[in-house]
């Protein structure tokens, strides 16, 4: 049988993968509770309201809604909810390079938060009426006689079945049964002159299909809870998760009818969440390195140097590189992005130089692996913060 | 430029960081064959082809252009039908020595007016759906190579067209930006330490490993000196430095911005077109000085073209097929194509007669040794290259 972790190290582990690693504010409190205390809390907070915008939004200002985001990352409370948020940005990935509208990409994120541990076929209808959705794929150009397929064919192949789970003809009329779904202005708007109303069969299944039909359709279709089973397994819990671990999860998915907060429970409960194999598996995203090295050092506000150093990592917050989302895993480790790593842990030991001992308590659960240790050895101050930082386990999560 | 050995003595002095494990820049692929690095330089704003490649004895150009029209007596001739903008001497003489190709009419159906939504179309090659990867991150993915450094972009952000699952893609504004700070030292070291773990760990550090390696070679750089000027000069100083190395890249990409020339477009057009020719030449020149004119080959291409009728400001709007440019030494030179008619317009616009994919497929066969179907689908690639 694996070995399994316990104690500090086990609760460390969760909140690092269901949120952002603990700050020293809250670690007490966390460790307490114990790990399925503190499973029950993080859940719980999903329910909290949603943090106030701020008053005034300029919509043309791109870079101030990546700011408010990380900002909440750092110090907000429901560190699961921006966790969420940031897998379910990825996955309907959008960006506003082509959106060019900081509001509505706003709006998106803050239904993803929202409603991000809600039923997924639920999650799938919001974001098929989402407005940056909307425009970006085309679905104002998608009307009766004149069919886009962009929507139709994303959600299949990206959202929610994968490559090989449906057919062209699926495709084209899904395309069909989305026609009028479109926008003004900053509305989602249906024009019922622009739907086509007659019989399609999407996956076997005739009808006059609307929009929410396919929803319905395609999320309740095995491939799907398969589909999203593995997405939320590379995401929260190993780079390659074992067939067997999807198919457990993908019951539990179908069971609850695609119930999210269900399906975390779930993963995060699993006896292998806790094996050694899981530990420190996955690679931090560039957000999940400048997050975590500010929470584990207490900051509580995200610096200016941070939008620059996410650019260099290649991750912006609303621009991920297209439909596709961002990579994952070793893919992050690129020549800039490893320089940008080394910087990164020496800014924020700049602003903390105090830090080390914080972040070997809260990043390493107090129990440093040897690697770490040793390297830390005679070294003080800023150096020994700047140390733990750029190690190579600070970049693992 | 850097021979071997200044290379290796200047490399020495980078001391301990060269205790990272062995990289072989080029040398070891042995499972490709050898290839000519790809240049792709994209003229940003939509260059306006008619007067760039101009069709100096269809009368029905200056019809479409009694304004902005360029005079006969300076349109530098080129064959009995077209000729070159006036500032492009240096393309003039790259013709007249076989370096340059000139494909007409390229474009596609349906074309898109959209600099966002066409430059998508042209880097994805996949005018049909939503892009989620390039032309050339297809193209890398389709050459499996162990190089740790395979394609750079001379821009700020990785461009679309090397969007890819392989890794070794880098984009870079200058040199020094990859400077490792001295503690990248200590870092180096801790990963060789992880590397000592094995499994996943192992894994992990060896791609971190590779990376710094790979940002050292590149801070290593210097921007090349010639007859060079202006942004494209500047970009093109670090291409040379790129192609002089070891490093053997498969592709490089940059741009030029300017070229959306709605009003008033003669001093403009007439600045960006000298800037390419003059620029191109130089480049070209010192390649081949350098004997490396066999080893590169550069597609000069823009996300459309412009109107064929100019507008009331002096100018043109958005358009779409126009004439690309194919440099080298291993080029077949020449006209490729059919010259878009002037007479049967598309609301104004020239209608394309050379899809561009069929350009790609000539340079992914001829400079890469790819089949191009899967990459790109069926379009029958033009044998641009020897």
């Amino acid at each position: 049988m694996e070995q399994r972790i316990t104690g500090r190290a086990a609760v460390g582990h969760l909140l690092r993968r269901a949120g952002f690693g603990v700050s020293p504010s809250d670690a007490e409190a966390y460790r307490k509770l114990g790990f399925a205390g503190a499973l029950d809390r993080l859940l719980d907070e999903f329910d909290l309201e949603q943090p106030k915008d701020a008053p005034t939004f300029d919509a043309y200002e791109p870079g101030l809604i990546q700011q408010l985001w990380l900002d909440r990352m750092v110090r907000g409370r429901s560190a699961l909810s921006e966790k969420l948020a940031l897998f379910w940005h990825g996955h309907f990935a959008t960006s506003n390079r082509k959106i060019r509208e900081p509001l509505l990409m706003w709006r998106q994120y803050k239904m993803l938060r929202q409603h991000g541990a809600d039923r997924f076929p639920e999650l799938v209808a919001r974001m098929s009426r989402d407005v940056a959705m909307v425009r970006w794929l085309d679905g104002n150009a998608n009307r009766k006689g004149q069919p886009n397929e962009n929507y139709a064919r994303e959600l299949q192949e990206l959202f929610t079945l994968g490559i090989g789970n449906y057919t062209e003809n699926d495709v084209r009329e899904a395309a069909r049964a989305f026609t009028g779904w479109g926008s003004r202005r900053h509305a989602f708007v249906f024009t019922k002159a622009f739907h086509d109303a007659g019989e399609k069969t999407v996956h076997g299944q005739k009808g006059p299909h609307t929009g929410d039909d396919i929803v319905r359709i395609v999320t309740s279709l095995p491939a799907c809870h398969a589909f999203l089973a593995r997405k939320l397994l590379r995401f929260f819990s190993h780079p390659r998760p074992r067939a067997n671990e999807v198919a457990e999860l993908a019951a539990v998915l179908k069971r609850t009818k695609g119930d999210i907060r269900s399906a975390l429970f779930f993963l995060f409960r699993s006896p292998r969440f806790l094996g050694a194999a899981h530990q420190r598996a996955l690679v931090k995203s560039p957000v999940e390195v400048i997050v975590s090295a500010l929470r584990a050092t207490g900051g509580i506000k995200t610096p200016l140097w941070a939008h620059g150093s996410l650019e260099r990592m290649g991750q912006i917050l609303f621009q991920p590189p297209s439909v596709k989302g961002w990579p994952a895993g070793t893919a992050w480790l690129t020549s800039a992005g490893m320089v940008e790593r080394v910087r990164v842990a020496q800014r924020v030991a700049r602003s903390f130089p105090d830090a080390a001992e914080q972040i070997i308590d809260v990043a390493f659960d107090n129990e440093p692996p040897t690697t770490l240790a040793k390297t830390l050895a005679g070294l003080e101050g800023p150096e020994r913060t700047a140390r733990a930082l750029a190690s190579p386990e600070f970049q693992l999560c | 430029m850097l021979n071997r050995r200044e290379f290796l003595t200047r490399g020495l002095s980078y001391g301990s960081l060269l205790m990272l494990p062995r990289v072989s820049w080029a040398a070891g692929d042995k499972k490709q064959p050898g290839h000519r690095t790809l240049v792709l330089l994209h003229l940003r704003g939509g260059n306006d082809g008619l007067n760039t490649v101009i069709p100096y004895n269809d009368p029905l150009y200056r019809v479409l252009r009694p304004g902005i029209g360029i005079g006969e007596n300076q349109i530098r001739k080129i064959d009995k039908n077209v000729g070159l903008h006036p500032a492009m001497g240096g393309f003039e003489s790259l013709w007249k020595r076989e370096r340059l190709a000139i494909v007409q009419g390229v474009g596609y159906p349906l074309p898109n007016y959209s600099h966002f939504r066409a430059t998508e179309i042209y880097y994805s090659g996949e005018p049909e759906k939503t892009p989620s990867s390039g032309w050339m991150g297809r193209a890398l993915e389709a050459r499996p190579s162990e190089r740790p450094l395979r394609a750079v972009a001379i821009e700020k952000e990785k461009p679309l067209s090397l969007a890819s699952s392989a890794p070794g893609i880098v984009s870079l504004t200058n040199f020094k930006q990859f400077q490792l700070p001295k503690e990248a030292r200590e870092s180096i070291a801790m990963y060789k330490e992880f590397l000592a773990l094995g499994g996943e760990r192992a894994a992990v550090a060896k791609r971190a490993l590779e990376a710094f390696k790979v940002a050292e070679k590149i801070a290593s750089l210097r921007p090349v000196r010639g007859s060079f000027y202006g942004s494209l000069g500047q970009d093109l100083s670090k291409v040379l430095a790129l192609l002089q190395t070891d490093l053997d890249l498969e592709v490089i990409c940059l741009s030029l911005n300017g070229f959306d020339t709605h009003a008033n477009q003669g001093p403009q057009h007439n600045g960006l077109l000298a800037q390419l020719s003059n620029n191109l030449r130089a480049y070209q020149d010192l390649l081949e000085r350098q004997g490396l004119g066999d080893r590169v080959c550069t597609f000069v291409f823009s996300e459309f073209g412009r109107r064929a009728t100019e507008n009331l400001s002096g100018g043109t709007d958005h358009g779409s097929a126009y004439p690309a440019f194919v440099l080298g030494k291993g080029v077949k030179p020449g006209l490729y194509g059919e010259a878009p008619s002037l007479e049967n317009l598309d609301n104004n616009n020239l209608r394309y007669t050379t899809d561009f994919r069929r350009i790609y497929g000539g340079l992914l066969k001829g400079c890469l040794g790819l089949d191009p179907k899967p990459i790109l689908g069926d379009h029958a690639p033009l044998e641009l290259l020897a």
